[in-house]
């Protein structure tokens, strides 16, 4: 065996790793080799040092218990959905309280008023009104009580306000389902799918626009500018025939307004859209125009 | 004829006295016991620990390696063969896992830094306490890599072979004799500036 063979058994030697018969070649080796015998010391104090440093430590107890609470934690779907279950239980305390009984009432105003008046269609006007003022009231320093505290949150701005439109969004959504099939006895029959559909199109847009106009210029121009949006179509601009030349153009873009609304399929597109830049806009202050300064 | 004594062997009891005593402990891990988990805590704890503290350098990484460590033996118990003892394989999953987490940190820790970290556990009192070759062998490990830092982790307090030692750190048996050739380079070359800074 030479030198070299030696020099990768010393460390082994130094460990008590080796069998009997290479430590008996090492311990015949390192009498005649001054290079060795430095080695070995070396290694020794090596040995010595890690084991030293090494016996000092302790283990934290706290470790299997944290890895079995880990092991049993729910993954995958499971755990995004019990995430989005707390995130939605607990944005339902901090959106406001007054919202609720407020937009009942008012629902319920409207509904006896269609069925006194027997104009079924003062639901279809009144319900996205009353979503988009519902949804222009979801954030901002003027209607949040806990804004300081949800802006520190370490849960993004816009799953917070996602939690929240879902929330009151079905929330006006079952109030104006509730609303239908209570006028239902006084609807024309085969009507309701119809006047749902022509009900929930218009209430989704209006509310998304609310919802993004809120963000950007304040909850009370977003209601001022909504209301304005959905009332215009039923304003008969003929009256301003009086006034001003009557021109097809003119009567062409009344005609192409009132029509907007009564696409379901257009509406519900843009509403998707108008939310996602919502939602998206939600995670840049820049683009809240309402906020003051400081 | 010069005797050379040896170091006093690690004796661990019953994980080193059979070849494989645990065996049983990763049947009933697979078999969803959770005492087992614990046991087997008890048994390498303090090595996982030590192993992972080496290779990290904090406290905290090492916590968190050893966690995942039993997380990953809960899910994994049930695929260990035999193959080799029980302790390089555990040693195999925190080597991995540390070096994910030596990944996963956004500045490096260089040579420069290393050597202003301190020793753990030596303060000023035990540093003076320290005989002067035991201080210059700490501050040559200090300052060595932490691949070769784990070569020697692996041999001297873990008690592996070589190719135990290779296996864990997943180079050839080769790499693990080369380093530890580096080790003693290093040592050597810190503890000739000792000698010349003694003679001055």
């Amino acid at each position: 065996m030479n030198h070299e063979n030696f020099e990768t058994l010393l460390p082994l030697y130094a460990a008590g790793q080796l069998t009997e018969v290479e430590r008996a070649e090492v311990e015949a080796h390192l009498p005649t080799c001054a290079v060795c015998q430095v080695d070995l010391e070396l290694w020794q104090a090596v040995s010595g040092e890690i084991g030293t440093a090494n016996r000092a430590l302790a283990a934290p107890p706290a470790l299997t218990e944290r890895a079995l609470e880990q092991v049993h934690a729910p993954n995958g779907l499971t755990a995004a959905f019990l995430r989005a279950w707390q995130l939605l239980h607990a944005q339902a305390f901090l959106v406001q309280n007054e919202m609720w009984p407020a937009t009942a009432s008012v629902m319920a105003l409207g509904v006896i008023v269609a069925l006194l008046s027997k104009h079924v269609e003062f639901v279809h006007f009144i319900t996205p009104l009353i979503a988009a003022a519902t949804l222009s009231m979801l954030s901002g320093q003027e209607n949040d009580p806990a804004y300081e505290l949800t802006a520190a949150t370490p849960t993004s701005p816009w799953k917070i306000l996602l939690a929240r439109l879902s929330i009151v969004s079905a929330y006006n959504f079952l109030l104006a389902l509730a609303a239908m099939l209570i006028l239902l006895f006084r609807m024309p029959p085969g009507s309701f799918g119809t006047l749902a559909l022509g009900l929930l199109a218009p209430m989704a847009f209006l509310s998304a626009l609310a919802l993004l106009l809120s963000q950007w210029i304040g909850a009370n121009n977003a209601i001022a500018i909504t209301y304005f949006l959905w009332i215009a179509q039923n304003i008969p601009f003929q009256f301003l025939d009086r006034w001003m030349v009557s021109s097809t153009t003119w009567v062409s873009v009344v005609s192409a307004y009132q029509q907007f609304w009564q696409q379901p399929g257009l509406l519900l597109t843009l509403s998707v859209l108008i939310i996602s830049i919502a939602l998206w806009s939600a995670n840049r202050p820049v683009f809240r125009l309402n906020q003051e300064p400081g | 004829m010069t005797s050379y004594a040896l170091p006093k062997k690690e004796t661990w009891p019953d994980t080193m006295a059979s070849p494989e005593p645990h065996l049983e402990l990763l049947q009933r891990l697979s078999a969803g016991d959770e005492s087992a988990l614990r046991e087997l805590y008890a048994a390498y704890g303090q090595r996982l620990y030590a192993y992972a503290l080496r290779l990290t350098g904090d406290p905290t990484g090492a916590d968190d390696v050893v966690q995942e460590t039993l997380v990953t033996v809960w899910r994994t118990a049930g695929k260990y063969r035999g193959e080799g003892r029980v302790l390089a394989w555990l040693l195999g999953i925190v080597h991995n896992l540390a070096l994910k987490t030596l990944r996963r940190r956004p500045l490096p820790i260089t040579d420069e830094m290393e050597t202003t970290l301190p020793a753990p556990g030596a303060s000023p009192e035990t540093q003076a306490q320290a005989n002067d070759q035991a201080r210059w062998v700490q501050q040559g490990l200090q300052t060595l890599s932490s691949e070769h830092r784990a070569v020697l982790e692996l041999v001297f307090y873990q008690g592996l072979s070589l190719e135990e030692a290779a296996r864990v750190c997943n180079c050839p048996l080769g790499t693990v004799k080369s380093r530890l050739s580096y080790a003693r380079q290093h040592l050597r070359g810190v503890l000739s500036r000792q000698n010349v800074e003694e003679w001055r």
